[in-house]
């Protein structure tokens, strides 16, 4: 009997408190972007991904929290169009690949190019560097260096260093996420 | 939600769309980026942009793009009626946005999911935007379409396949086993699209379509539209076979497709048999029949489909229809009037004398009740009436008359104003009231580009009717009445009157003078000038400023002034050396219409011919305005080759005052060779010089490459008509088909025979327009004068054809037209020489044992009349 007042409470409590955030996914090809959509929407790893032709739109629900991801297409074609599907939205997450080392320059150049753009000021970047599993992949502090992100000071920014084949540091990744959802950040 | 509410708004009257601005709707698009999104609101917006682009209203790239981005936005929404806008919005705004391949990975997406509303429409989306670079990358998903089990999504697949293999064939043309699976549907709209897809895929290939439609023909398809797919296929087959094709069985099947239990399968193929040019009289008489059955059919359509095609053989069998009048009759009161005046207009075609007068009764009973274009069908058939029997030209002028009274669009009034032209051309006992009429209609008459076209024929005709000063009248009113264009057409009018007309003169000159106060230039200038040479009353002068204005295309002057401009200027400038503009025939056009891109792709003439060839000669041949001086005149290309040989080669003639170019198009049609050094030798007449040679390094499988020789012609003029004996040289490469690398530096040269080369009369003559002819033949003395007899001819009309082609030169004063039945006949012809010098030849003709002619030749150069009289014999 308690439990079901208790649920039925908890109903009450998200049609109130529910929020609803909006994020930006972009990044080089193959840094894992559309893996970590699916492993934080289900769980599921999936070794062979297809590359993404323009982008995907996913909604995801954690708790109380919908998050709405625009996942975008990391070829030199669609880099240009990045900028268009970050306006406004509560936070970017940039994907690097951190054991492709050979990329790493160009992943720095497109990341800085992107947040020097004026109606993009203020957004919160969280830059996620990916695939930890793998032995060359940088550390935390490595990849800090490497990609600059010392030199940014007009907005908030962190970095974790993720693996979504070994489902590490997804969970905190979560939660800085939904720390920057509209009430929370109001709050 | 929001339709329904459109369309109550709608029947309040008035269209809520009407008002709307471009730029108020794109700051509106901005909503698609807010959250969460309002599907009513979106959708609303989304169908105003639509209806924008279908008003015709242009987008710039930019606002596009960013409407489309915002757009893009829309695909968070589940909702069904929004995504599908989105989906329409996308494939609009696809022609001019940038970057519209964004929305690839979510139309894949929607095209292979579980939502069966969004897949056809996902897909009809996704080719929209895919380029021939992206299209590798759908292309899995594009086959799993095709042999998808709904059948709206393999049909959108299919008629997509189509549209996009106008940017990549190659890679469509991978698809045909999942196109040849789909061509075994049982539905009936994915058989026909499948049917369509495969034909287009296969349709370069002739053996292969002759396979597939046999195939197709013994196996009985379901689909009815497929059916009559396959009945166009058939008859575009047989047309291209030509009369000498022993296969039977296609013509079979069509006939056999008479018996189907669909309706339209039926007329399809009586409509097909009706217009097959190898149908005879016999093999028409069961389609005519099929088709007097459905003149009484309930249904409006089949009776109107019926009496259409009845309308159409009328022309060219109309034995064959006599059958069907008593049908035709009661079809006189059909309530459809479409139906209605094609009945009439039939039985017109068919009918006797006698029974002029009474259709013609009945016509004019109802014709303000159909519309226009109907009313045009009517004037046509009146016009062929007239040609029939020209007695009847009172009754029938006065109808036509009345027509031209009453209200109608410009169409409409020039098919009249055509008509009652023709009639004064071929009847020039109906030319006084013909004209009578016409100027009765200029003086109401609301079309201008009309008005000057009948003013232009009055000034031609006029001045040569029995009593000409009655026309002045109705002219200068519309000096008076009308807007400028009018005026001016007027004016002209007014000063060939002066100009033929001495007893005329003083009063024109009168009129003149008045119109120099006009409020135009254009008007003014035109009155001056027909005003100062009258009034100098110097017939030659009349003749070459008034009577024959100078006949050359704007586009050549211009260019020919910017060269003079160029040079040094100290010779004076010639016009006679603009050349000419000549008439480009007409293409005629395939005509089989059928939905599904089996219509050959329509070639555009190139408006002025010369000058293209001018400038792709002068491009090619370095020096050659300096050698040649201008072009004279380009002939028609004349094949030098069988036209399915190993190596094809189409010469062009390009003839110049003294000198004359060969342009050999050559195309190796063997793509396991590549040909190099190709030139062309030829076997040279007395009197030939070759001049320069240029050569055409490398000939690759299938692109045109082209040599050039430019020769002199021979001091004699008498000498210039000539044979030439040609032979194509050039070295031989083996190569790989598919790279066209050849495979080693070593080849071997070859000869390879080629037809002879003629340089005829028609290539060194141009047309000339001699409105007076008869003055021109009086101004020039020499003459030079032979009798032939022309044994091969039959009758005056093929002598008159066989001459005017010979010849190169334009009949004067109509004389083309041969009277019927009458034994004898003087055909006027004018020319101009390429030295500049004008020709003019007179031949009479009669008709006896073969035809005799006596032939006059008159030129100011004497070897010119020497050369021609010669060349004949």
């Amino acid at each position: 009997m308690l439990a079901l007042i208790n649920r039925i409470l908890d109903w009450f409590k998200s049609l109130f408190w529910k929020e609803e955030m909006e994020l930006t996914l972009v990044g080089l090809q193959n840094s894992g972007k559309t893996t970590f959509v699916n492993v934080i929407a289900s769980g599921q790893f999936n070794q062979d991904t297809i590359p993404t032709v323009g982008f995907n739109m996913r909604k995801i629900t954690k708790g109380n929290v919908t998050i709405k991801v625009w996942d975008i297409g990391g070829q030199p074609r669609f880099r240009s169009m990045w900028e268009r599907y970050c306006r406004g939205v509560n936070a970017i997450v940039y994907m690097v690949d951190a054991a492709d080392l050979d990329k790493l320059d160009a992943s720095r150049n497109e990341l800085h190019n992107l947040i020097e753009k004026p109606q993009l000021t203020g957004i919160p970047v969280l830059v996620l560097g990916n695939k930890r599993d793998l032995p060359e992949a940088l550390e935390e502090k490595n990849l800090i260096d490497r990609m600059n992100l010392n030199a940014i000071q007009d907005r908030e920014i962190c970095c974790y260093s993720i693996s979504c084949k070994e489902k590490e540091n997804i969970d905190i990744t979560l939660q800085w996420l939904i720390a920057h959802s509209k009430s929370n950040i109001a709050r | 939600m929001a339709f329904r509410r459109d369309k109550k708004e709608d029947e309040d009257g008035g269209n809520p769309f009407q008002n709307l601005d471009k730029t108020a709707i794109l700051q509106e698009a901005r909503t698609f980026n807010d959250t969460p999104v309002n599907p009513r609101k979106c959708t609303h917006i989304l169908t105003k942009i639509l209806y924008l682009i279908n008003q015709g209203e242009q987008l710039g790239s930019l606002e596009a793009t960013d409407a489309f981005f915002a757009m893009t936005k829309l695909f968070q929404s589940k909702d069904i009626i929004l995504r599908r806008m989105v989906y329409l919005g996308i494939k609009e705004l696809s022609k001019v946005a940038e970057d519209v391949i964004i929305v690839t990975s979510s139309l894949t997406k929607d095209m292979t999911g579980k939502e069966d509303t969004y897949r056809a429409a996902a897909i009809r989306a996704l080719c929209s935007i895919t380029d021939a670079t992206m299209l590798q990358a759908i292309e899995r998903y594009m086959k799993q379409a095709i042999v998808d089990r709904n059948p709206s999504v393999s049909s959108a697949a299919l008629v997509s396949s189509l549209h996009m293999s106008r940017n990549a064939g190659d890679l469509v043309k991978r698809w045909v086993s999942e196109v040849q699976e789909a061509l075994n549907s049982d539905n009936v709209m994915v058989q026909y699209h499948a049917l369509g897809l495969m034909y287009h895929i296969r349709k370069s290939d002739r053996l292969a379509v002759t396979k597939l439609v046999a195939r197709l023909t013994r196996s009985s398809l379901k689909s009815p539209f497929a059916v009559c797919m396959l009945i166009r296929l058939a008859c575009k087959l047989l047309e291209e076979e030509g009369d000498g094709s022993s296969d039977n069985s296609l013509f079979e099947f069509i006939e056999s497709c008479m018996r189907h239990k669909s309706e339209t399968v039926v007329y399809e193929a009586v409509h097909a048999i009706v217009n097959l040019r190898r149908t005879t009289a016999r093999e028409l008489t069961p389609a005519v029949s099929v088709l007097q059955l459905f003149c009484t059919s309930p249904k409006p359509a089949l009776r109107f489909a019926a009496v259409r095609t009845l309308n159409k053989v009328a022309m060219t069998h109309p034995s064959a229809i006599i059958a069907c009048n008593v049908d035709l009759e009661n079809l006189i009161s059909d309530t459809n009037r479409s139906i209605a005046t094609l009945a009439i207009t039939t039985l017109l075609k068919t009918g006797s004398e006698t029974s002029v007068d009474r259709l013609m009764k009945q016509i004019s009973s109802f014709v303000n009740e159909i519309s226009d274009e109907f009313k045009i069908v009517v004037v046509q058939a009146i016009r062929d009436l007239c040609e029939k029997f020209p007695r009847k030209h009172t009754v029938l002028m006065n109808f036509l008359s009345g027509m031209l009274r009453d209200e109608g669009g410009l169409d409409y009034k020039a098919a009249i104003a055509d008509t009652i032209i023709t009639i004064i051309e071929g009847n020039p006992e109906a030319k006084e009231t013909g004209l009578a009429h016409l100027c009765e209609f200029i003086e109401d008459c609301e079309h201008s580009s009309l008005a000057v076209r009948i003013l232009h024929l009055l000034g031609r005709e006029g001045p040569r009717s029995k009593q000409p000063s009655r026309y002045i009248r109705f002219i200068y009113n519309r000096v008076l009445l009308e807007c400028t264009v009018v005026r001016a057409a007027a004016i002209s009018a007014l000063a060939q009157f002066g100009a033929t007309c001495p007893e005329l003169l003083p009063d024109i000159l009168v009129l003149l003078g008045r119109c120099q106060t006009d409020s135009d230039d254009e008007v003014r200038d035109r009155a001056t000038y027909y005003y100062c040479i009258l009034t100098l009353q110097q017939p030659d002068l009349n003749t070459r400023f008034i009577l024959e204005p100078v006949q050359i295309s704007f586009a050549n002057l211009e260019k020919a002034l910017l060269d003079y401009i160029q040079e040094s200027c100290f010779e004076p400038f010639e016009l006679k050396k603009v050349p000419a503009p000549s008439v480009v025939p007409n293409t005629t056009t395939n005509t089989l219409a059928a939905p599904v891109g089996i219509q050959s792709e329509i070639i555009p003439a190139p408006v002025i011919r010369e000058e293209s060839f001018a400038n792709r000669l002068s491009s090619s041949i370095p020096d050659l305005s300096e050698i040649c001086g201008s072009l004279f005149k380009s002939s028609e290309p004349v094949d030098l080759t069988e036209s399915e040989t190993e190596y094809v080669v189409k010469c062009y003639k390009h003839c110049f005052s003294k000198h004359v170019v060969f342009e050999f198009e050559c195309i190796n049609t063997l793509n396991e060779q590549l040909l190099e050094n190709v030139r062309v030798q030829l076997d040279l007449p007395d009197g030939y010089v070759v001049i320069k040679e240029i050569s055409c390094p490398k000939l690759s499988y299938n692109v045109p490459g082209y040599v050039y020789l430019l020769l002199k012609f021979p001091e004699e003029v008498s000498d210039s008509v000539g044979n030439f004996g040609a032979t194509l040289k050039f070295v031989v490469k083996d190569c790989d088909p598919i790279t066209g690398i050849p495979d080693s530096d070593e080849g071997y040269k070859e000869d390879y025979m080629l037809e002879d080369i003629e340089v005829t009369l028609s290539d060194q003559i141009r047309k000339l327009n001699k409105v007076n002819f008869s003055a021109a033949w009086e101004e020039i003395d020499d003459e030079e004068e032979d009798t032939y007899a022309l044994s091969s001819m039959s009758s005056l009309e093929e002598a008159v054809q066989n001459i005017i082609s010979f010849l190169g030169m334009q009949p004067a004063e109509r004389s083309d037209k041969v009277t019927q039945g009458k034994s004898s006949h003087t055909l006027l012809l004018a020319g101009t020489f390429r030295n500049h010098e004008d020709v003019l030849v007179r031949a009479k003709l009669a008709l006896g044992d073969g035809v005799t002619m006596q032939l006059t030749v008159k030129s100011n150069d004497l070897t010119v009349s020497k050369l021609i009289s010669s060349t004949i014999g």
